[in-house]
């Protein structure tokens, strides 16, 4: 039986038996090549997943949608190692219960999709340990390589050009699983903390507040750079943070549900003498 | 014989358009993101796109504008009103969706009020079309009545010639005519066939929807909320398309000085509605996406005559959760039946 199949007999039988009320996957898309987020609540629906290597969206976004999870039902959800940390973040930071996450694991190489074992998050702790030891200390990616050999005018310049294409359409923090705040702080009004302007000076706030704000719980799923509609390589920024993080902290995002936010939490023995 | 302007008379055209003081703006891939930008030689448009990724409106309705800078003294405030500096401009290569989503908006910009920024580049801007050869799974302008080939919100319309030599000039308006004067002398008269329009499958049936929209029994419909589940709520879909057109108007600055800028807005974001109370009309994703849909649809066309849609399908190409105008349009047509 193919991966998709044995996922859809399991989704059938948790619907069925009231074991999760909700299952979040992927169905078919506008193209051969496109898969969508799909949420399927009926046994009778299961047939429409879809589980290939187009299935790349992170889906656990969805996991902390208002209202979904306040029933204390429990929501079956498909994901890829990054999407696990991410649940891990979510836990951790007290966005959801992980006992309400029924996960469905996957992951792709090529065109291989491989099931991962495990139905809760913290079965798939040495999965997300082996990314952590594989993680290359660069990015493969030849931009990447690229930009670190710049000078800071150059990098600056690079970026200037890049931050000039945004449009403040936020695509970038509604597609993050780690956005899940209910008032960004760009949409804090009363008064405008950050202008809302889509200048020079507007985009450059956005996307280093963003940054910022991602270091040490950047999963790297890339949700947000296949998100953004101008295509700024916005995985370049991240990847540089998580680098930074693992560096200064051996801090890994999303290794356990209980692990602690590497930038808001402080230990008293702390090499620094104020924290920001 | 019809009038043929040559490829290799274009960057001729450039030339003479720049001195004859126009700016000359057109398709362009730059920095990973294919637009309409200006242009200071012909071989740096890209004729090869279906469509640039950033839609005509750009030019028209930039994301974020100055509109005064004011400056609060004791007992009066100073106030120096910014126009936009726009001078004469040719948009050589524009397709036929973007050109009639900007005659789709002159009458809401010119609606009770006649909002200068958008006219005085709307009177200042030239728009050459190119009929579309190609397409591909996400456009939709047959489904919106439209075609590859439309004439709608052009002062010229071009038919591009088999093999990229050339296309077939149509002078639309009388804009249109007065600019093409300048290169007169570079056109020719030819018996050369235009090379067949792009194949547009129709997606939806607009009329059995616009219908289905207009009756209020489907307001609270959960058609709604199934259809936009996904939705994550970003502004991606209205910021790419050639007709949403709201904005917001804010002040940046300190106390006594600053600047008043009128920037994109957006129906998507959670804030669009909310008022001072904290109460939002609009408190869940789905009721804004039905507004969206509403709003193109049903108010706008009952208020102009005219949907708020072009059909170039860039809110379903570029939408991070695969949704779009499209797929809705084609459930409600499904509904309909």
């Amino acid at each position: 039986m193919s991966i998709e199949e044995q996922y859809r007999t399991r989704a059938k039988e948790l619907l069925s038996g009231g074991a999760v009320k909700m299952v979040i996957g992927y169905g078919k898309g506008t193209t051969a090549s496109r898969r969508r987020p799909l949420f399927i609540s009926s046994p009778d629906d299961v047939e429409r997943l879809v589980l290939d290597d187009a299935c790349i969206t992170n889906l656990s976004g969805y996991l902390v949608s208002e209202g979904l999870l306040s029933d204390e039902k429990r929501v079956a959800v498909f994901l890829r190692p990054e999407g696990i940390r991410a649940v891990n973040i979510l836990a951790a930071e007290s966005q959801l219960d992980a006992e309400q996450i029924v996960i469905f694991g996957f992951d792709v190489s090529g065109t291989e999709v491989r099931a991962l074992k495990g139905i809760h998050v913290e079965e798939f702790s040495d999965v997300i340990g082996s990314i952590k030891e594989g993680a290359p200390e660069a990015s493969e990616e030849e931009l990447f390589e690229k930009i670190e050999k710049m000078s800071p005018q150059e990098r600056f310049s690079f970026w200037q050009e890049e931050f000039a294409k945004c449009i403040k359409c936020y695509a970038c923090r509604q597609a993050c699983p780690m956005c899940y705040c209910r008032r960004c702080i760009v949409d804090s009004n009363q008064p405008q903390w950050v202008n809302t302007s889509s200048h020079s000076l507007g985009n450059f706030e956005w996307n280093i507040v963003r940054a910022f704000h991602l270091s040490g719980r950047c999963v790297e799923c890339g949700n947000c750079d296949r998100a953004c509609p101008v295509n700024i390589p916005l995985r370049l920024i991240n990847h540089r943070m998580a680098e930074e993080v693992l560096g200064a902290f051996d801090h890994f995002a999303g290794m356990s549900k209980t692990q602690e936010p590497v930038l808001a939490s402080f230990k008293k023995d702390d090499s620094e003498t104020f924290i920001l | 014989m019809t009038k043929i302007l040559f490829s290799d008379k274009l960057d001729k055209c450039v030339e003479r358009w720049k001195s004859a003081g126009f700016t000359v703006i057109g398709p362009v891939q730059r920095a990973n993101i294919s637009t309409y930008a200006a242009v200071e030689h012909a071989a740096e448009l890209e004729f090869g796109l279906i469509l640039p990724d950033r839609s005509i409106k750009d030019l028209f309705f930039p994301q974020s504008e100055p509109m005064l800078r004011y400056t609060i003294k004791k007992e009066s405030i100073d106030t120096d009103e910014c126009l936009p500096p726009v001078g004469p401009r040719i948009i050589f290569g524009a397709r036929p969706c973007d050109a009639s989503g900007m005659a789709i908006d002159d009458p809401l910009f010119g609606w009770d009020y006649k909002d200068e920024y958008w006219f005085q580049r709307r009177n200042e801007s030239v728009i050459v079309t190119i009929a579309c050869t190609k397409a591909d799974d996400f456009c939709m302008c047959t489904s919106l009545k439209m075609a590859p080939d439309s004439c709608k919100g052009s002062d010229i319309l071009l038919r591009p010639l088999a093999g990229n030599k050339g296309w077939q000039v149509e002078e639309l308006t009388d804009r249109g005519r007065e600019a093409f004067k300048t290169i007169a002398d570079l056109l020719q008269e030819s018996s050369e066939q235009a090379a067949p329009i792009a194949v547009v499958e129709k997606k939806f049936d607009l009329d059995a929807c616009v219908a289905w929209l207009q009756n209020p029994e489907h307001f609270e419909s959960r058609f709604w909320k199934e259809i936009s589940m996904r939705c994550i709520g970003c502004a991606s879909c209205t910021y790419l398309c050639p007709t949403c057109h709201c904005f917001d108007i804010q002040d940046e600055g300190d106390t006594y000085t600053g600047i008043r800028r009128k920037n994109w807005d957006s129906c998507s974001f959670a804030l669009f509605t909310m008022h001072t109370s904290g109460h939002n009309p609009r408190s869940t994703q789905s009721a804004r996406w039905r507004q969206r849909i509403m709003h193109k649809f049903n108010y706008f066309p009952g208020k102009f005559s005219v949907n708020s849609c072009s059909g170039c399908g860039r809110c379903s190409r570029q939408c991070p959760v695969d949704m779009g105008i499209t797929e809705t349009l084609q459930e409600i047509s499904k509904l309909s039946l």
